[in-house]
């Protein structure tokens, strides 16, 4: 009887599980392994093309540009990842503690979230632009009297700023929906053993929300490393090249440059460069939660 | 920490709430900016700060109606909506699905912790090397069209998604499907039944993700609809902007317009998220 | 049971709207009414008023061709998926850049030297669109349409009133910076936080101190930047101080509005502009001039290049029927209705009404004393705009000319490989005259 039930409980997870992962392989992994094919060419987008052999993956490691997206798009992501999961998590916590107002200040703070590209990179472009450095002006605050977007060792940041301000939307949302699932017991558990604040946090609820916080920081990898929409709202890549991240490059010079080709070889090293790091990190967090 | 302050069980948290208000400035600011300049005329616009900040000259509306003229609003709206509810629809039945199948066994099966990991992986595919294949893949199925935009998004979505719900499960007891199963229940309707349910909160956060998403997406329908003559919102909002002129007056405008809708769709699922059932269904 | 209920109306929903959008597949198949059917897409949103009147009036002058005109935003990637879709339109509106080097390159245009319209074109811009060949093609692949031309657009009305005189040389030029500098008022203007805009200044400047066909001299392996271009970069990085401080902090957009706000008495940016400059401030009067960055007068010409051009694509069912469309396209009253619409300089011999904007330039259109955008052969993907960018930056000369040298030679690598085989097979290239008019007669 219990066989019968184990099995019946197999097939269906089997049943649910392969059609999904056909269709994932055809619009996901066919289209890949074409991009792949393409890696090996000089191909333009569309027209002839010729083999190229691994021409384009040898490119890649002398290209000085290439290299330069690396560092800007990882030393970007890893600051904003930071930035975005402190604060969307005290966000988080505040949201849902009793306060007046919950709906409306929910609604409020996912408002930067839905703001489309061309919004908000006039909005900031004319803050840091206009209205930042009149501000450091007056307050007599040296680097802030130039615009950040126009120094090389600024822009990035300004990225970060943006970016983090339309990201921490999602990831509150995240974490509200995690601290759901934290049981009103546990808190009233603790209350009585006298966990307040800090100590209440760390080992009551965050423990709690640890796959949540997990699901964050591989989201967060993932469109921080990804990058594109705030580039081509602030920068375009500029100035003099210092904010070019690597999903940049791909589809600049990959769709509007000929470069498909070798573009496609750049995605596919993207690619394998972080599945290797959100699988790890993956791994670590299970680790992680496995041990509380 | 604000969590210090936090008081007794049932009292308002004023200083966290008054904290909150405060912190809406970083909202306001922007979007008062945005209503502004969505009320002005090309010729109000100046290059300081006294210019971008005043209010316009008059309040006239008619900013809106000739961005609603210049993006076929409704047929613009309409093709959004649909798009963007039918993926929402697609993505809550199949990925709560693929994060129930595979979150529950993926513990103990190889097969299904592979599955996690090749699916949540393809959340890493740039979307430019993908595009050509698609583009080619879709026309040649014959789906080139809003119908392949819809299937994209779903296969899109399904790693954050699939990450999202098999996250959530792993706070849902087992207990509780087991005395389905003793009261005979098949695995199917178990999950119908009991797990499905259950995961209206993370089905709320889904759907907010997703609409999002595809809710302002240019990329997709850009590459895969062009030809068919269709638009949507932000496709159409593309006629602001070339590369020698931008009318922001008319953009802003219309881009406040797209914004309520989402807004509104927000509002209702995060009432959602907040009355979470999981709370009484564990008791 | 009321979730259930729910759910069931979700997925009925869901499957509602999947049957709509098959049912919405099915449109009327085309040529249903025994009309020949045209398709063009052109690359001008921007102009889609002029080319919805086209599309009227030729349907209904026509009665045995449909003609539909779509505008596209985007156009390039558009054109570039519906290539990969293979359903190509029949004619193609682009403008005289590296796109149509390689849609060319890539065989995928028709040959229309039998279209009787050409005769019609001014040589000068029939020139520029057969410079753009990688290796020179047997025949005609474009009929250039529209051009436009950039230099330095000025505030007629500031000139007026301080009694300033169009420069004509360089030195000319850097007298006059310097008089309206110490009157107080700013001479430029930069928008380079878009890096294109770097662009607009270097290619008025490159016209006149570089030769024109500079980059396939260099794919020849006859030139060098670091020669070539050295008096170029010398030369745009002295109009700096004479602009606003910090101009890579302002886009193109804020210097519109700052030269439309007679913030600036110039702007070194092409005609294109012009339309957003007047939408801040209508009642500007706008003229402009050619640059000149030479101290030789006779050296300094236009910069203009093919705006809008348009091509058949090889597999197009109707050839007679896409000669129709563009010989319509051409038709005087037509190209006035277009001239009217936007800031342009008609390709087609004839006595058009110019846009009063290009009052400094006519002289030079007129005697056809022009040359292409450099720039029109620079691979997009070696992004030159955002290098000069960088070399305006930090201002080291030597380390720029190297880069581009080098950089040039990466990026065209199998460019320059195809000329060598050409050479190989053919002989030279180009003929010894570097005239370009004899080039167009081979």
């Amino acid at each position: 009887m219990d066989k019968a039930k184990g099995n019946e409980r197999k097939r269906t997870f089997l049943l649910i599980t392969i059609p999904i992962l056909v269709l994932f392989f055809v619009f996901n992994t066919l289209p890949l392994i074409k991009g792949l094919v393409y890696s090996f060419t000089n191909f333009k987008g569309y027209g002839s093309y010729d083999w190229v052999g691994l021409r384009n993956y040898i490119d890649l490691f002398q290209d000085a540009r290439v290299g330069k997206s690396y560092l800007f798009t990882f030393k970007f992501a890893l600051v904003s990842t930071i930035i975005v999961n402190v604060i969307s998590l005290v966000l988080a916590l505040g949201l849902n503690s009793k306060i007046r107002g919950k709906s409306a200040l929910r609604g409020i703070y996912f408002i930067p979230n839905i703001l489309g590209g061309l919004v908000v990179g006039y909005i900031f472009s004319f803050f840091f632009t206009y209205i930042l450095p009149s501000l450091g002006q007056k307050m007599g605050i040296e680097f802030l009297s130039n615009s950040m977007l126009a120094s090389t060792k600024s822009a990035w940041f300004a990225i970060v700023i943006v970016a983090s301000w339309q990201a921490i939307a999602m990831n509150t949302i995240i974490y509200i929906s995690g601290l759901q699932t934290v049981p009103e017991e546990v808190y009233e558990a603790g209350a009585i053993d006298g966990a307040t604040g800090w100590k209440k946090f760390k080992s009551l609820t965050f423990p709690l929300i640890i796959p949540f916080f997990t699901i964050n920081m591989v989201l967060c990898m993932k469109n921080f490393l990804m990058v594109f929409d705030q580039i081509m709202a602030l920068t375009k890549g500029g100035p003099a090249q210092s904010t070019e991240s690597i999903s940049f490059l791909i589809y600049k010079n990959g769709m509007d440059g000929g470069q498909f080709g070798f573009q496609s070889a750049n995605a596919v090293l993207f690619f394998v460069v972080i599945v290797v790091i959100s699988v790890c990190q993956l791994q670590f967090m299970n680790k992680k939660e496995e041990q509380l | 920490m604000m969590k210090k302050k936090q008081s007794g069980v049932g009292g308002t948290n004023w200083p966290v709430t008054i904290l909150l208000i405060i912190g809406c400035i970083t909202v306001f600011f922007p979007l008062y900016m945005a209503i502004v300049i969505a009320f002005k005329q090309p010729s109000e616009m100046t290059n300081n700060i006294a210019g971008a900040l005043s209010l316009p000259s008059s309040f006239s509306l008619s900013n809106f109606t000739e961005a609603m003229r210049v993006t076929d609003f409704w047929n613009s709206l309409g093709n959004s909506v649909l798009i963007t509810l039918v993926t929402v629809v697609l993505a809550i039945a199949i990925h709560s699905l693929a994060g129930y199948a595979i979150g529950r066994n993926m513990g103990n099966s190889k097969f299904y912790k592979f599955s996690y990991l090749y699916i949540v992986s393809g959340m890493f595919v740039p979307f430019a090397i993908l595009m050509m294949p698609l583009v080619k893949q879709t026309s040649q199925m014959g789906i080139g069209n809003r119908v392949g935009v819809i299937v994209l998004y779903t296969v899109f979505y399904m790693p954050m998604n699939l990450l999202l719900y098999s996250g959530y499960l792993k706070n849902i007891p087992m207990a509780l499907e087991e005395a389905a199963k003793v009261d005979g229940a098949s695995t199917w309707k178990t999950y119908w039944s009991i797990i499905f349910p259950i995961m209206k909160p993370m089905h709320a956060t889904v759907a907010v993700l997703t609409a999002l998403g595809t809710w302002n997406d240019v990329m997709t329908p850009l590459v895969i609809m062009s030809g068919t003559g269709k638009n949507t919102l932000p496709l159409a909002q593309l006629n602001f902007q070339t590369q020698f002129g931008t009318n922001y007056n008319l953009a802003f405008a219309s881009y406040l317009l797209a914004l309520i809708p989402i807004l509104i769709f927000y509002l209702v699922c995060q009432k959602q998220i907040l009355n979470g059932v999981v709370n009484g269904a564990v008791k | 049971m009321k979730r259930k209920a729910i759910l069931a109306a979700g997925c009925g929903a869901a499957l509602l709207g999947l049957g709509m959008l098959f049912t919405g597949c099915a449109g009327p198949a085309a040529g249903s009414d025994g009309k020949i059917h045209i398709e063009m897409v052109q690359y001008k949103p921007e102009a889609v008023k002029a080319f919805e009147q086209f599309q009227k009036k030729f349907n209904d002058t026509h009665d045995d061709i449909y003609l539909t005109i779509d505008s596209p935003n985007e156009a390039m990637t558009i054109l570039k998926t519906r290539f990969v879709k293979e359903d190509q339109p029949d004619i193609i509106g682009i403008g005289g850049d590296i796109n149509y080097s390689n849609f060319l390159d890539s065989d995928m245009l028709m040959d229309i030297s039998d279209f009787d319209g050409l005769a019609d074109i001014k040589q000068a811009y029939l020139d520029i669109d057969k410079n753009l060949e990688f290796v020179p093609e047997e025949g005609t692949y474009a009929v250039p349409y529209m051009a436009n031309a950039a230099g330095i657009l000025y505030n007629r009305e500031m000139f007026k009133e301080n009694g300033w005189e169009i420069p004509k040389t360089w030195t000319e030029f850097i007298e006059l910076l310097d008089t309206i500098q110490a009157s107080g008022q700013q001479p430029l203007y930069f928008g380079f936080k878009d890096t294109w805009t770097c662009l607009a200044p270097w290619n008025a400047m490159a016209v006149d101190l570089a030769p024109a066909d500079v980059c396939q001299q260099v794919n020849r392996g006859q030139a060098s930047f670091s020669q070539e271009y050295r008096e170029v970069a010398e030369k745009i990085i002295q109009l700096l101080p004479y602009a606003q401080k910090d101009p890579y902090a302002y886009s193109y957009n804020d210097a519109c509005t700052a030269f439309a706000r007679g913030e600036s008495a110039m702007y070194c940016i092409g005609s294109y502009a012009v339309p957003q400059i007047l939408s801040v401030n209508p009642d500007l009067d706008v003229d402009s001039f050619v640059f000149p960055a030479s101290d030789n007068a006779e050296e300094n010409i236009l910069n203009s290049g093919v705006d809008l051009q348009f091509s058949v694509m090889e597999d197009c069912k109707n050839k007679a029927a896409a000669y129709e469309v563009i010989r319509f396209m051409l038709e005087d009253e037509n190209i006035q209705i277009y001239l009217d619409e936007q800031n342009a300089v008609p390709c087609k011999e004839g006595d058009f009404q110019l846009p009063s904007m290009l009052d400094g330039m006519t002289e030079y259109i007129r005697e056809g004393k022009m040359a292409d955008y450099q720039d029109h052969y620079y691979p997009a993907e070696m992004s030159v705009d955002a290098m000069i960018q960088t070399y305006l930056m930090d201002g080291d000369v030597e380390v720029f000319l190297k880069k581009f040298d080098t950089e040039w030679q990466r990026y065209n690598r199998d460019l320059i490989a195809k000329v060598k085989k050409y050479e190989e097979e053919h002989g030279s290239t180009v003929p010894d005259e570097r005239e370009a008019g004899e080039e167009g007669e081979e």
